[in-house]
């Protein structure tokens, strides 16, 4: 009996050590700290930019500490949810631009004024335009970045091409020329399309007059499955056919296209600016490619117009639950100030205001991503986009084109009508 | 003994009836189980309660920052009896569970019917093996698989190419939804085959060696022997692994969400798959948790026949 009451007690003991020790979460009160969520390409692209962001900040707020962590595309979204729910959002929080209408019309953003940040009166207005939501700037533009044709200078000259194709036609042609002198390669493309590539794809259904969805007395309705659309992507698929021995079944980031064209098995494929010098970093790619290197816009079937490219992009908002909002707003004016934006650009991207722009010119890794501006696309602006991309309906159904797994009429219309049901949802 | 007394020592008998010793001898147990059963419902009994309360809320981003859900009654239910998709992914996971275990419960009994025929040494370097791939994370054993399946720099098609087995140069194993599950399943059967083989070769150590003896010397033959002999004896543990098998291959996740880099098509979807993009993806949690409670009340069905069998065999009293 000793014994048992002796058990009971130290196993209650236990328990109660168990439950005060398990209790040591995060202790409130500490020094004024904010916690900023960027994407990986802030880490491999501009961290001097981060760095000096940081310093400004700082120096206008002695003491007060910068927790910057890094997030990955295909995670950060879950786990920004997951952090609302858990009351431990960040402060400051990176969107991709095609994602900030679902949560701006959620009531996730805190409202700011554009005043607070620098050169906001010249923004690109694409970028604004993902940041404004029933009249309130919930967010503040990043930087933007368009897709264009990356190639190697020494594999064009030698299939005998003259300069580079101004029209969609001669892409084709130049492309089989490619094939013809280095496809006994097995691993040869001469351009290297990865099927769930659905950015570059939606180029080739906006060139040819088609639209991802319309919206008619309040409704949306996708209409990938018009005529036009089809044409498009009936082009796309031949030539992806005739060009690419990409795999099928990965994205444009699995693996990065940079890291076959490091290789030597790849002539040209679309890509962002910062993706060049990707391909010369040591790490992944190879720098001995830095003199063949060029781009160009990918050209359009239309003589004398490049093919639409998706104006992807980011933004940087505060989400409502933080608790640091005015420290929040002073460390995105010192992150989007001109200097940083220069860095920015350096890496291959666009800068978010206009009167930034001239940044790119004598940058020629940078020009030809700027002329490709010109035509551009956006996703339909709807609450529920964010969905469309997150439930793969683009990426299935390229990859269900690409590979033939379904007819393109077939493929575009059970997409039209997953992206109708979606956008139109709640 | 006349009345008296006897009432006298009943009334001492009632006393020591509630002494201090038979009192902690009947509180122990209990107070022993209180630590676990706290840790129980705090962990698996109070989430399970908020999604099932979930289930029965609207719960998009829009509730998630408010923290405050819309109570909508059997909604979510309704919305996914009607929708197609759920029932083709029910079915889809119904089927996949029904190949994997299957293939997992023979290949499991056959390898521990060789681990009792072969010698020590062959043992203990199956066993070991075995224990391998039964210690692999699942997460690295996925990763693994997936670079050998590799399309541009995988071995698998490599290997194939080389023997002649016909031209695999770049094959996508994932662009077929059956080839896709075919390489699924492989990686699911031969994560799971170590728990049966292991666990069939305790039991048939337990097997008596006479009855095999007898039966063989009745002429019996070795399949005979192993559904005469060996199946009736150990029927209560094919039925606990293979009502395990069923539990854990219903609830197959990871090998699908990682080996398709975290965006699989709805080709691909089995239920589990299909309530956390529901929830975390387009941001339905009610719409999500609805279809978790339905995966839980189909597991419950399969643990019941579990439960009794394990009380039949006279396991639990």
């Amino acid at each position: 009996m000793k014994v048992r009451f002796l058990v009971v007690a130290v196993l209650a003991a236990m328990l109660a050590v168990a439950a005060t020790t398990a209790s040591g979460g995060t202790k409130k009160g500490q020094a004024d700290k904010i916690v900023v969520w960027l994407q990986d390409d802030a880490k491999n692209g501009w961290p001097e930019a981060v760095a000096a962001a940081t310093k400004a900040f700082q120096a206008k707020h002695p003491g007060a500490e910068v927790d910057v962590q890094y997030q990955q595309w295909t995670t950060h979204l879950t786990k920004l949810d997951a952090a609302i729910a858990g009351n431990n959002a960040p402060d400051v929080v990176e969107m991709g631009n095609t994602e900030t209408t679902k949560y701006m019309a959620a009531g996730a953003f805190a409202p700011m004024q554009a005043k607070s940040f620098p050169n906001s009166k010249k923004w690109l207005s694409g970028l604004k335009d993902s940041c404004t939501y029933g009249g309130k700037l919930l967010c503040v533009p990043y930087y933007t970045g368009a897709r264009a044709v990356i190639y190697r200078k020494d594999y064009y000259r030698a299939a005998g091409l003259k300069g580079t194709p101004k029209t969609l036609d001669q892409f084709v042609v130049d492309g089989k020329k490619l094939m013809k002198k280095y496809g006994s390669d097995r691993n040869f493309s001469a351009f290297y399309f990865p099927g769930k590539n659905w950015y570059a794809s939606m180029g080739f259904v906006y060139d040819y007059g088609g639209q991802i969805a319309v919206r008619t007395g309040g409704k949306w309705k996708g209409t990938l499955n018009s005529p036009q659309a089809i044409r498009g992507l009936t082009k796309l698929k031949s030539v992806v056919r005739a060009l690419s021995r990409a795999p099928l079944t990965v994205d444009e980031a699995h693996p990065y296209p940079s890291i076959p064209f490091g290789k030597g098995s790849v002539a040209s494929f679309v890509g962002n600016g910062w993706e060049w010098p990707y391909t010369l970093d040591p790490k992944v790619g190879n720098p001995d490619l830095a003199p063949v290197m060029a781009a160009y816009p990918m050209p359009s079937h239309i003589k004398g117009r490049y093919m639409p490219t998706f104006l992807g992009g980011s933004d940087l908002a505060v989400p409502i639950t933080s608790s640091k909002k005015s420290l929040a707003v002073d460390w995105i004016a010192a992150f989007t100030n001109s200097a940083n934006m220069r860095a920015v650009a350096k890496a291959g991207n666009i800068p978010n205001a206009t009167s930034l722009v001239g940044f790119t010119k004598g940058l020629p890794k940078v020009e030809p991503f700027a002329k490709a501006a010109k035509y551009s696309w956006f996703i339909p602006k709807s609450p529920n986009w964010a969905n469309v991309e997150n439930a793969n309906v683009l990426q299935d159904m390229c990859s269900q084109i690409l590979s033939g797994s379904k007819s393109v009429k077939a493929a575009t219309t059970s997409a039209s009508n997953a992206i109708t049901k979606i956008l139109n949802a709640g | 003994m006349t009345v008296a007394e006897s009432e006298v020592s009943l009334a001492s008998r009632r006393r020591r009836r509630w002494s201090r010793h038979r009192v902690m001898g009947a509180v122990a147990p209990y107070a022993l189980l209180a630590p676990a059963a706290v840790v129980l419902g705090a962990v698996l009994f109070y989430p399970l309660y908020l999604i099932a309360r979930l289930s029965f809320e609207k719960y998009g981003l829009f509730e998630l920052i408010r923290h405050q859900g819309k109570w909508i009654g059997l909604d979510n239910y309704t919305q996914i009896i009607h929708d197609g998709q759920f029932w083709r992914v029910l079915v889809r996971t119904i089927v996949f569970t029904a190949v994997n275990v299957s293939l997992t419960m023979v290949l499991g009994t056959a390898i521990a019917l060789l681990l009792v025929k072969v010698s020590g040494v062959v043992r203990y370097m199956l066993t070991g093996a075995l224990v391998f791939v039964w210690a692999t994370p699942v997460v690295v054993a996925v990763d693994v698989w997936r670079w050998i399946v590799d399309p541009q720099f995988g071995i698998l098609n490599w290997a194939l190419t080389k023997v002649h087995a016909g031209d695999f140069f770049h094959h996508d194993w994932f662009v077929n939804p059956w080839s896709g599950f075919a390489v699924i399943t492989g990686l699911v059967v031969w994560g799971a085959i170590p728990f049966v083989a292991i666990t069939v070769f305790a039991g048939l150590s337990q097997v008596p060696g006479e009855l095999i003896e007898a039966a063989r010397i009745d002429g019996a033959r070795s399949w005979n022997v192993f559904r005469e002999v060996t199946f009736p004896l150990l029927k209560p543990i094919f039925v606990i692994l293979a009502s395990l098998s069923i539990i854990w291959d219903f609830q197959v996740f990871n090998q699908i969400w990682i080996m398709l880099d975290q965006r699989p098509s709805a080709d691909y979807y089995l239920m589990s798959v299909y309530s956390f993009v529901e929830s975390f993806r387009l941001s339905e949690y009610g719409l999500g948790s609805a279809i978790a409670v339905v995966m839980v009340l189909i597991m419950f069905a399969v643990t019941f026949v579990y439960i009794r069998q394990m009380v039949k065999a006279g396991e639990v009293r």
